[in-house]
């Protein structure tokens, strides 16, 4: 056993040791002759106690009671410190939970390490999704994975009538099994979905069975229907069983039943599409590269078998445990993480500063107590241990405070932004560490610099004087000034950045966002899965737009690739305008009179006109350096166009000339400062995938039943209709709690560093009462005595306001990209955040001198 | 009594270490054995034995264990271990080292 090992199990049967000790010593004295010689038994074990080395965990565990008895003593700051210390700890852990929930751990799937979704590559484009035969023809020829897996999302109507969009998710048989979940109630496994027995069997997602099937389990086994035809529930996953993509289907459907649905689908036929999310299991001791390799020959004998498929394509692994992510995408996650955490964790540092002067008010309070203690031989460390311990519990307090905090506030958030049932956010060890390992930093600036900084004075000297001189020393102390400034650089910052959040959800919330939203319709109709070719589609579109512009409600329709508000994104970045995102959107000549998006020169193109191009303003600006762009070439140089698409199926590069500019409207991005718009007329290929918008006369809710009944010429489509209005209020749910969010911070950081100047000004103020008392006696102007009093948190308060503001202008940089948004430097922002913080500064710092001016000079001289 | 009762410092744990050589003590006859040995010239006070065995306990020299004495007391005997022993062999050296230069000091001219 080593000595220390053998120290802590002393430590740890401590009693049963010393009572042997006792009856050792006590068996010697019976032995001795004269037993009064052998001295204080008392003493002798004390000092046994010695020998093993425990004495200054007893000393602390001593100054730990004085510690939480002087927090019993002082309940007003015991709450404070608590409520100061939870609010800066508990932010920095409720960004941590929800990283680690959603972002920081794999899905919760059976060996997420050999698991991986495969992204389809050709040289100059990529896209997420990959054919359905070509996924089939994976699956039987490449050695390298053990399982193949695939999802295709789609909207499907649930109930006889039809009556409910919801979301359904045709999945492999295997996606269960793979997963690693069994049933809640029912099946899940492969053979259960593998039925084929004429029904398809189903299997309801958790969120779904408890808010509409009422958490009912004898609804397994029943009849249900989907998109009007009969399915049978055979099982319901459990709540736990994740979403690859952070989805939360409402129905899992076997894909290989997808014709029973729509018999004239070509989804599981057509091998040049991206109709479904393709994943795999890497067989063991398959590397991510040969994976990669071993894929790439598989495919090019799809190419050679099947002429569609475009030869050239691979197919680019990403791993489970790096969240399905590229590895430039995770750089840009951790980019945005550590920039919010840069944010929370100055919350931090002003909360600590805070409390760290404080604790140095009320220690100067003891200096005398000190004093004595160094005169009976305490050493500087000593009182330092001392003072350090006597902070542990507030910051504990605060800690565990702070674990509740974080708990309730992930909680809460990912209710009101509708988080994935399956993020688990419960209490874990991690949460702990994390903590911890901030309380211990928490605890360096609240404890150990004050304690330090009390620890260098002439303690001794201040049983003489009562401590006024060391008292005077620690409030002139320059680390008091610097934990001010600390708190005011740091508040002001955070409060630009509220500031600057909230204006620009005004922006989007206020403004006019170049479209109207709050008149307008959105129709949507699957066609494709009722086999409907491009050209059947246009038709039937045409024909339900004419039913539509029939009906006396509505005043304006309009054939749209893109739905503002909604749908697929297709950005364009160009050599000519760097930073700039175009987003462009084929549409009907109408759309412009529908969204209400005013024509600034020249004319819109004709129906179908091709090469003629309507630019946004933005775009023209920037683009040209003018507004005067009718007849210019599009782009202005025939420079290399990058495309990023989502799911759009084939890239094009969208050439042409000007015909007309058009005011901006960010339609599709609204939030987006950095895109620009660009609309041509549509093509017959369009009308795989597009959508109808409608503007209504007097109100947008009475258009979607308007709609949905136009789009029901074909009885096997269902059409889907809903008001704009949800649209934005879905988008904009994200930047409103993001604003109530951080302007609850600013607001709390602000009324911290107040607090702190109050502190430091009243504090100051009581130290100098006499003096103040006699100056005022002897009829000193009040205000050069308000000076005075204010002095010590104006230099400290201005540098901290400069350095708060610069590293605002740095914030403000940073935050003006994806996905905050924020404009750049605003002004506006910069000047309320300034006005507010001045105005509150201010008054903390001048009530309580004006309260020690205005109190009678000759009360203060009476006292001591 | 004797007239130097005291130990020179430093010397208390080599003393103890040496007199359990033979074999297993308790307490008192550890003081007993010492005094014995030095024909009364040396004692020590139970004020500075007990801190010092707890001494030797922590560091793994001597192992502690109750039982009976020859006149049917209960007791706790203190045994050497081989940890103990090769301090005890280390500490000799040492003090005979020390104890040989101080001679030879001293007998100088």
């Amino acid at each position: 056993m080593s000595t220390w090992l053998r120290r802590v199990w002393h430590l740890i049967n401590r009693r049963r040791f010393e009572r042997e000790l006792a009856r050792e010593m006590q068996a010697h004295r019976a032995m001795m002759n004269d037993p009064s010689a052998f001295g204080d038994t008392h003493r002798l074990i004390e000092q046994s106690r010695d020998a093993w080395g425990w004495n200054w965990l007893d000393e602390s565990v001593q100054d730990l009671l004085v510690g939480v008895r002087m927090l019993v003593k002082a309940p007003a700051f015991a709450v404070t410190a608590t409520l100061i210390v939870s609010f800066g700890i508990g932010l920095n852990l409720t960004l941590y939970q929800m990283l680690q929930a959603a972002l920081f751990s794999p899905p919760a799937i059976r060996a997420p390490e050999t698991f991986a979704r495969f992204h389809r590559h050709e040289p100059h484009s990529s896209s997420t999704g990959v054919a359905y035969p070509v996924a089939r023809f994976v699956a039987d020829n490449a050695a390298v994975l053990s399982a193949v897996v695939v999802q295709a999302g789609s909207n499907v109507a649930w109930g006889a009538d039809a009556s409910e969009q919801v979301e359904g998710s045709f999945v492999s048989a295997n996606w269960f099994d793979e997963l690693g979940y069994g049933a809640l109630y029912g099946r899940v496994s492969s053979d259960a979905l593998d039925a084929r027995d004429g029904v398809p069997g189903v299997v309801v997602g958790y969120r779904f069975w408890q808010s509409r099937l009422g958490s009912d389990p004898t609804i397994v086994g029943t009849t249900a229907y989907l998109d009007r035809k009969p399915v049978t529930i055979v099982g319901i996953a459990p709540r736990a069983f994740p979403g690859l993509d952070f989805d939360v289907p409402d129905v899992f459907i076997p894909i290989a039943e997808r014709e029973y649905f729509y018999p004239q689908s070509a989804l599981l036929r057509e091998w040049n599409s991206d109709s479904v999310d393709m994943y795999g299991r890497l067989r063991s001791g398959v590397s991510k590269a040969a994976a990669r390799e071993a894929l790439r020959g598989v495919m090019q004998t799809i190419a050679r078998e099947h002429p569609e498929v475009a030869a050239g394509q691979w197919l680019e692994p990403l791993m489970a445990t790096d969240n399905f992510m590229r590895a430039n995408e995770r750089r840009q996650m951790m980019t945005i993480v550590s920039l919010i955490a840069a944010l929370t964790g100055l919350v931090l540092t002003v909360a600590a500063s805070n409390l760290g002067n404080l604790v140095l008010s009320r220690a100067t309070g003891r200096v005398r107590e000190l004093g004595v203690r160094m005169a009976l031989g305490a050493r500087r460390s000593r009182i330092v241990r001392q003072l350090v311990v006597e902070s542990i519990p507030i910051v504990a307090l605060g800690a565990a405070c702070s674990v509740v905090f974080a708990l309730a506030a992930a909680r809460s958030i990912a209710s009101l932004v509708a988080l994935p049932p399956y993020l688990d956010f419960s209490l874990g060890w991690r949460l702990v560490a994390a903590a911890g390992a901030l309380a211990s930093l928490t605890l360096l600036v609240v404890g150990i610099v004050p304690a330090w900084q009390v620890a260098q004075q002439q303690l001794i000297e201040a049983i003489k004087d009562g401590g006024q001189h060391v008292s005077r020393a620690l409030d002139r102390a320059v680390i008091r000034r610097v934990l001010v400034g600390a708190q005011v650089a740091g508040s002001c910052l955070l409060l630009v950045v509220a500031s600057m959040m909230t204006r620009s959800l005004q922006r989007v919330l206020k403004t006019d966002l170049g479209f109207d939203y709050e008149r307008a319709a959105v129709l949507s109709m699957p066609l494709a899965r009722h086999g409907m070719t491009p050209d059947e589609a246009r038709a039937y579109w045409y024909a339900v737009k004419d039913r539509v512009l029939g009906h006396p409600e509505v005043q304006g329709a309009a054939i749209v690739t893109a739905p503002p508000l909604g749908g697929r994104v297709f950005e364009t970045g160009f050599n000519d305008l760097p930073g700039v995102k175009v987003i462009t959107q084929a549409a009907d000549p109408d759309y412009f009179s529908v969204m209400r998006i005013p024509l600034l020169a020249g004319r819109v193109f004709a129906p179908f006109e091709q090469g003629a191009l309507v630019v946004s303003r933005r775009l023209a600006l920037d683009m040209y350096g003018t507004l005067d762009v009718i007849g210019q070439p599009f782009p202005k140089s025939a420079g290399r166009a990058r495309n990023r698409a989502s799911d759009v199926a084939s890239l094009r590069k969208t050439e042409g000339t000007i015909v007309g500019v058009a005011a901006d409207a960010h339609s599709i991005k609204v939030t987006a400062t950095d895109v620009a718009e660009l609309y041509q007329a549509l093509t017959p290929p369009d009308f795989s995938l597009v959508y109808l918008v409608a503007g209504a006369r007097t109100d947008a809710y009475r258009l979607p039943p308007i709609l949905r009944e136009a789009g029901s010429i074909d009885p096997r489509v269902i059409p889907i209709a809903h008001a704009m209005r949800e649209d934005f209020d879905r988008r904009t749910r994200g930047p409103k709690l993001a604003s109530l969010i951080s302007s609850a911070i600013g607001a709390l950081t602000l009324a911290l560093a107040c607090l702190g100047i109050f502190g430091v000004v009243s504090y100051g103020a009581t130290l100098r009462a006499k003096e103040i008392g006699i100056r005022i006696a002897l009829g000193a102007p009040r205000l050069s005595l308000l000076r005075v009093a204010v002095r010590q948190v104006l230099a400290p308060g201005a540098v901290g306001l400069v350095v708060g503001l610069l590293a605002a202008f740095a914030a403000a940089r940073a935050l003006s990209a994806e996905p905050f948004y924020l404009q750049s430097v605003d002004p506006s922002a910069f000047l309320a955040a300034l006005a507010l913080f001045a105005a509150a500064g201010t008054i903390a710092a001048t009530w309580p001198a004006l309260a020690t001016l205005r109190a009678n000079p000759l009360e203060a001289l009476r006292r001591e | 009594m004797p007239k130097h009762a005291g130990l020179p410092p430093g010397t208390l744990v080599l003393l103890i270490l040496r007199v359990l050589r033979p074999g297993a003590l308790h307490g008192y006859a550890i003081a007993q054995r010492i005094r014995q040995l030095s024909s009364d010239q040396l004692s020590v006070e139970e004020g500075s034995l007990y801190p010092a065995l707890q001494r030797l306990l922590a560091n793994g020299w001597v192992r502690a264990e109750w039982t009976t004495s020859e006149t049917g007391r209960e007791v706790r005997s203190y045994r050497l271990t081989a940890k103990g022993l090769k301090q005890l062999d280390a500490e000799q050296d040492d003090y005979q080292r020390t104890a040989a230069a101080i001679t030879a000091i001293l007998e100088s001219a």
